[in-house]
């Protein structure tokens, strides 16, 4: 059906010439920057699976005889191609751009039609891209789009989700997280119907409407009963760094916001909770809703607000039904923030960089000895009454809206505690356990929650009671109890929970894989969506590129020569990974393990409108993005057809391109992927099915008649992190695993798939594509063209951008020294602007520093100040020259005087400050230098 | 000394394992290695100091200077956690399974399960594995004896963690007769006994098939001596020549076995101790390691290291007492 459409399309293709978009010569190297670019892009690389070198390879870059596709079929597949391309740029397109494109497209199509070979056709396709990228012109300036409203938020999210899905970025998603559920028939759920986002509703909207006959406690047969793999050994939140804690904890902690089931019981509704309303902006001078200065009302004992424990200890019961004061809204950002207690959150909370409370930072790194009173008057957090009202004020270093203010502040961290509860069970012991044990989490906890903690039986069970004092405990959560036992065989037998569930023992289980088809029927049964999406994530890099992020001087991370990975041309192919794509039966593979079939790269759990409720899955932008990749399937993806077109594409051009020789069928060549599990178990569940749905996809003798061979071969990491390494680092062909990040705002998620490690937080895992090269793909926005960097930060946050690519404020340059003749050496800085309009920088200091002595002397490690003169060169450009006096350099060249044959070898640190839009920032440059 | 080298050694392979980072942006990894640095496991610097190696991170540096974090070198946490013990008999506390808790005190509240669990199989199992023993070598080249050997050679190959999973699903799954989970503190006393029956039987089991092969290997070679026959010949029954002379001589080299025995089932209890959740040391070693709770681990690990040693040592003693002829640097 396509390639008729497709060929219908080609037959009226107009030859419009592709000067019409008055721009980018089509052979153009102006482009060229001095970095390799990472785009999936032709490969030189010898073919490490031919084996047979005497067969001569037909020559199909002279003409179509031994590709593997027909030349129409070829030609309609790179035409639908810049059609795609053209209709996701359509909407941000002024009239005039639309006009040009499809002029250049139009054009592009024709001479893709005319052209005579493989290597004509990829000229012209690529000609056609650059005269369409030409139409649109790149962006300049400071542009930020934070304070836009969500469905905004969502067009925006939708255009970086189609770059992502385009470019291969977002891997091969195979399957999301949802389950099979079964509940306890003693157990009314909120809702029949999962709500993304929020659940069933057990807890909060839920009933238990009889004992449960195995609990030997007669008080708690009504409690609901679960279990716990393993048990977290605090509830101390404050100072932990995985969930585990964070969801023991969940059960006595309240927030200023939270969420409950709407009256129609098909979404949920954001209620305060602590607070008695909604944030309201202080600072919105502009009136478009976003501000960095917000306040809201919040509960205090005057409303009724009280503490609850369980403990039995009298200095512990003494804080029982105690009022909550205002001041104690401050205390947990006073305990997570002084630096000298040490905790986790604390340094995270003070080094957060979206979502940063003013003076945090600051207030952070001076409190190493102890809380300082005056200091915390510099941080955005007040509390103060007013008008009788009792208020709670916040500062952010950025505007957003005041869902993100809501959202942003609103953490179960920052639960009101009296400073004297923390005075007298220490901040070393909150919520935790004493030195010797004889204290528990019950006595050193106070709740605000639906909860408060009953029983702490270490490795044994954790037992929660309601909390009369609770906000809304009289209308939610009306089960009297949480019972969680702790049961360690979960981890070795995936089957144990659910035997418990059958035995009677607990309320609700996950139906493991084994078991799926006896139970999937079962009127107990419920599905669930998922948080996550489990994919295959990509290494397309070519091996010049992979040298340049990954080799000996990897700009990512530094490997020895005999550590290269030998990366594999075709997945640097984009139809190959296509054909990959569609060759897997997503519904079976799904299906098998009780999860949800999808091609997404965000699950159903990431909110388009998190006010609402409303998915990102359900909207307009996200079925845009994702079109492409469903297209004549069967709605996941899968199409053998499709797959095989786009394998035999792959391998034309591969071979075009050189990167591999045909074998023969006898002797094929052999493409080797290796397949990173995180684990046996992985491995022995998932590896071979893959193996057999790609293999047979490939290996069918109708793509290559034999000629190639694909091979998956698979390799397991000790634990998941080894695995994540590995893709980090560009050790991999293809690696198995998921990353989830706030479901409430999938637009700073995103971030994670930038090549920018910076961007991504780290987590960059799909590697092929330059995010920051505009001209990779591109991603357009109310006329401008940018770099996925430079879009998803302005997205987020502010980005500076520069020909449509994210820029830092300044670059630093470096001048090595050179020797005077009377002895002294000049060095000098060279800082640039990217946009000087905007952008002061003010030296502070040049430091010389003795390395020689340091590292090849005595050890001991001295430093000196050198003068220095500041020269505006004009342009943003500023030169600083210093200059090392004859006997300082004479000194630190030979170290400590104790090597005989000293290198000389020093540094220099810049210290400098830069005003940028009316905010100053310290920074610093080193370099190391040789005297 | 051997205790302390084995320590030792723990201590010091333990440490040279990879150091573990987390995943995730600079914020995450400045706060992790903030924390490492407060647990004493990294140096942090304004500086690069190249003595320590290859720092493990630098922070961003924009507030002016960076932080380097280097890992302390292994042998001067290593004597400090000596010294620590040395001089104050300080242990350490546990860092990730229960922060803050003394882990000496954590192994206190523990060891107990563990004791009495062993304890309870060696009760159980001595008796019957010693009588099975002697009912197959009375009953020797029978069917009786025949099916007892079987019996003993299938269920001597079968682990206690690999029994435990037929018995829970049988007697607690699908019977329904005992717990299927180690009973909390807070559980009834009879569900409490109930608790024990799964993970004695299952930890005794092979303890009673190694006695009863033992024994019957033993009584039968004992039987077959010239002396056995010569008691016969005096004019004692059967019966008074195995009770008098054959069985006193046949438990000559079982009773130590004994002693050895329970360090074994020690060992063996580990797993165990994980899938039924017994809070014993067993379970805490594994969970130590999972957590990399490095001075609960070492605690832990000189428990065992200790019963071990001191068993050995019963064990030696044990033979002068059952066999006068042995005399262990015994003058003439």
């Amino acid at each position: 059906m396509k390639k008729k459409a497709l060929a219908l399309l080609l037959a009226s293709a107009m030859v419009v010439s592709m000067a019409a978009c008055g721009g980018k010569d089509n052979n153009d190297d102006s482009k060229s920057t001095p970095e390799p670019s990472t785009t999936a892009g032709p490969s030189t690389t010898e073919a490490p699976g031919n084996t047979d070198p005497t067969s001569a390879p037909p020559d199909v870059s002279a003409t179509w005889d031994g590709a593997y596709i027909e030349a129409d079929d070829y030609k309609a597949y790179i035409s639908h191609d810049l059609e795609l391309i053209v209709s996701e740029m359509q909407d941000q397109l002024t009239a005039d751009q639309k006009k040009a494109v499809e002029s250049a497209k139009t054009a592009g199509i024709t001479a893709i039609n005319n052209a005579g070979t493989v290597a004509e056709v990829g000229k012209a396709y690529e000609d056609a891209f650059n005269a369409i990228l030409a139409c649109v012109p790149l962006a300049d300036g400071v542009k930020t789009f934070a304070g836009e409203k969500n469905d905004e938020r969502t067009n925006m999210l939708g255009i970086l989700e189609t770059y992502a899905v385009r470019n291969g970025i977002t891997g091969i998603s195979l399957y999301e997280n949802g389950s099979y559920n079964m509940y306890n028939p003693r157990i009314t759920l909120g809702t029949e119907n999962y709500i993304v986002g929020y659940g069933f509703g057990t807890l909060a909207e839920g009933a238990i409407t009889a004992d449960l006959d195995y609990e030997s406690n007669a008080a708690w047969k009504r409690y609901y009963h679960t279990l716990s793999a393993s048990d977290p050994g605090t509830l101390n939140y404050l100072d932990a760094n995985g969930s585990e804690v964070a969801d023991f904890y969940s059960y006595i902690s309240a927030s200023y916001f939270t969420q409950f089931m709407n009256s129609t019981k098909d979404g949920y509704d954001w209620v305060p909770e602590l607070a008695m309303e909604k944030p309201v902006a202080l600072n919105d001078d502009d009136g478009d809703g976003a501000a960095s200065k917000w306040r809201f009302q919040v509960r205090t004992g005057a409303e009724g607000l009280k503490y609850s424990t369980g403990s039995k200890m009298a200095d512990r019961a003494a804080f029982n039904n105690r009022e909550v004061a205002l001041e104690d809204y401050e205390t947990p950002f006073k305990v997570l923030l002084t630096q000298q207690n040490q905790l986790f959150r604390g340094s995270e909370l003070a080094n957060n960089t979206t979502g940063a409370i003013v003076g945090a930072k600051a207030f952070y790194d001076a409190t190493a000895n102890g809380y300082n009173d005056e200091l915390w008057k510099n941080v955005g957090i007040k509390t103060y009454v007013e008008d009788g009202k009792s208020y709670f004020e916040f500062e952010f270093t950025q505007t957003m809206s005041a869902f993100y203010a809501m959202y942003y502040i609103n953490s179960s961290l920052y639960m009101p505690v009296p400073q004297d509860f923390i005075d007298l069970v220490t901040v070393q012991n909150y919520l935790g356990f004493n030195k010797d044990a004889t204290q528990t989490p019950v006595d050193n906890s106070l709740s605000l929650g639906a909860y408060y903690l009953e029983t702490y039986n270490q490795e044994q069970e954790v037992v929660y009671k309601k909390n009369p004092n609770y906000v809304f405990a009289d209308t939610k959560y009306s089960i009297e109890g949480v019972h969680i036992k702790i049961f360690p065989a979960a981890k070795q037998d995936a089957t144990a929970s659910f035997q418990e569930f059958l035995a009677g023992h607990t309320d609700a289980a996950v139906i493991p894989q084994a078991m799926l088809d006896e139970y999937r029927n079962d009127p107990r049964t419920r599905t669930t969506t998922g948080n996550s999406v489990f994919k295959l994530n990509i290494n397309g890099l070519d091996a010049e590129t992979w040298e340049y992020l990954f080799g000996e001087n990897g700009v990512v991370t530094e490997t020895a020569k005999s550590d290269y990975w030998e990366v594999e041309p075709a997945l640097g192919n984009k139809y190959f990974v296509q054909g990959l794509q569609h060759s897997i039966d997503r519904v079976t593979y799904a299906n098998a393990r009780g999860t949800i079939p999808t091609v997404d790269y965000l699950s159903s759990n990431y909110m388009s409108d998190p006010e609402n409720g409303i998915s990102y899955y359900t909207t307009d932008a996200h079925k845009k993005a994702v079109s492409s990749l469903l297209e004549e399937t069967d709605g996941y993806g899968y199409s053998l057809e499709l797959a095989r077109d786009y394998f035999r594409i792959a391998l034309t051009e591969l071979e075009a391109q050189g990167a591999y020789k045909p074998g023969t069928e006898a002797n094929p060549t052999v493409i080797n992927l290796e397949v990173a599990w995180q684990g046996a178990s992985q491995e022995e569940s998932a590896h071979n099915e893959l193996k057999s749905l790609f293999e047979a996809a490939f290996n069918d003798a109708s793509v290559s008649g034999g000629k190639y061979k694909l091979n998956l071969e698979f390799w397991v990491g000790n634990t998941y992190l080894e695995t994540y390494d590995k893709m980090q680092y560009g050790q991999f062909d293809i690696g198995f695993g998921s990353i989830s990040g706030n479901t409430l705002n999938p637009l700073d998620y995103v971030s994670v798939l930038s090549s920018d490690q910076t961007i991504s937080g780290g987590f960059t895992l799909n590697w092929g594509t330059d995010t920051n090269d505009p001209d990779a793909y591109p991603i357009v926005y109310r006329g401008e063209r940018y770099s996925y960097d430079a879009f998803v930060t302005a997205a987020n946050s502010q980005a500076i951008v520069k020909q449509g690519a994210n820029k830092p404020v300044v670059e630093v340059g470096y001048t090595p020294i050179t020797k005077n003749e009377d002895g002294t050496y000049t060095g000098s800085f060279q800082v640039t602007a990217t946009l000087p309009e905007l952008t002061k920088v003010t030296p502070e200091s040049v430091v010389c520093c003795n390395y020689e002595r340091y590292r090849n002397g005595d050890k001991e490690y001295a430093e000196k100040e050198v003068e220095f003169k500041t020269e505006d060169k004009g342009n943003g450009v500023t030169l600083i020259t210093f200059t090392v006096p004859a006997d300082l350099a004479a000194d630190y060249a030979t170290g400590s005087g104790t090597v005989t044959a000293p290198t000389g070898i020093t540094g220099f640190d810049f210290y400098y400050t830069t005003t940028f839009n009316g905010d100053d920032q310290s920074a610093s440059h080193s370099v190391e230098d040789k005297f | 000394m051997t205790a302390f080298i084995i320590l030792s050694l723990t201590y010091i392979l333990v440490k040279l394992l990879p150091f573990e980072r987390p995943i995730g942006g600079d914020t995450q990894q400045i706060s992790y290695f903030d924390k490492q640095y407060n647990l004493g496991y990294v140096y942090r610097f304004d500086h690069e100091v190249p003595e320590y190696g290859e720092y493990l991170y630098k922070t961003p540096s924009n507030n002016g200077r960076a932080n380097y974090y280097y890992q302390v070198p292994i042998i001067k946490q290593y004597a400090n956690w000596l010294k620590n013990i040395v001089t104050k008999w300080d242990w350490g506390y546990s860092k990730t399974f229960q922060p803050n808790v003394s882990a000496s005190v954590i192994i206190g509240s523990r060891i107990g399960y563990s004791i009495r669990l062993n304890i309870l199989s060696v009760i159980f199992s001595v008796p019957i594995g010693i009588l099975l023993g002697i009912w197959a070598a009375l009953k020797k080249n029978t069917m009786t004896d025949h099916t007892i050997s079987t019996l003993v050679m299938i269920f001597i190959s079968i682990p206690s963690f690999v029994l435990i999973s037929f018995v829970l699903r049988i007697f607690c799954y699908n019977l329904g007769w005992l717990p299927s989970t180690w009973p909390t503190d807070s559980a009834t006393t009879a569900m409490k006994i109930q608790g024990y029956i799964i993970p004695v039987f299952c930890l005794s089991f092979g303890s009673i098939c190694g006695y009863c092969r033992f024994v019957r290997a033993e009584l039968c070679e004992v039987m077959e001596s010239d002396y056995l026959l010569l008691a016969r010949t005096k004019g004692l029954t059967r019966s008074q020549a195995i009770m008098r002379h054959a069985m006193k001589n046949a438990m000559v080299p079982i009773f130590p076995s004994i002693l050895a025995e329970f360090i074994g089932i020690l060992g063996g209890a580990m797993i165990l101790e994980q899938l039924y959740g017994i809070p014993g040391i067993g379970k805490l070693f594994i969970l130590a390691l999972n957590y990399k709770d490095y001075d609960l681990l070492f605690v832990d690990m000189a428990i065992f290291t200790t019963l071990g040693l001191l068993a050995g040592i019963l064990l030696d003693l044990s033979y002068g007492f059952i066999d006068p002829r042995i005399r262990m640097g015994a003058k003439k």
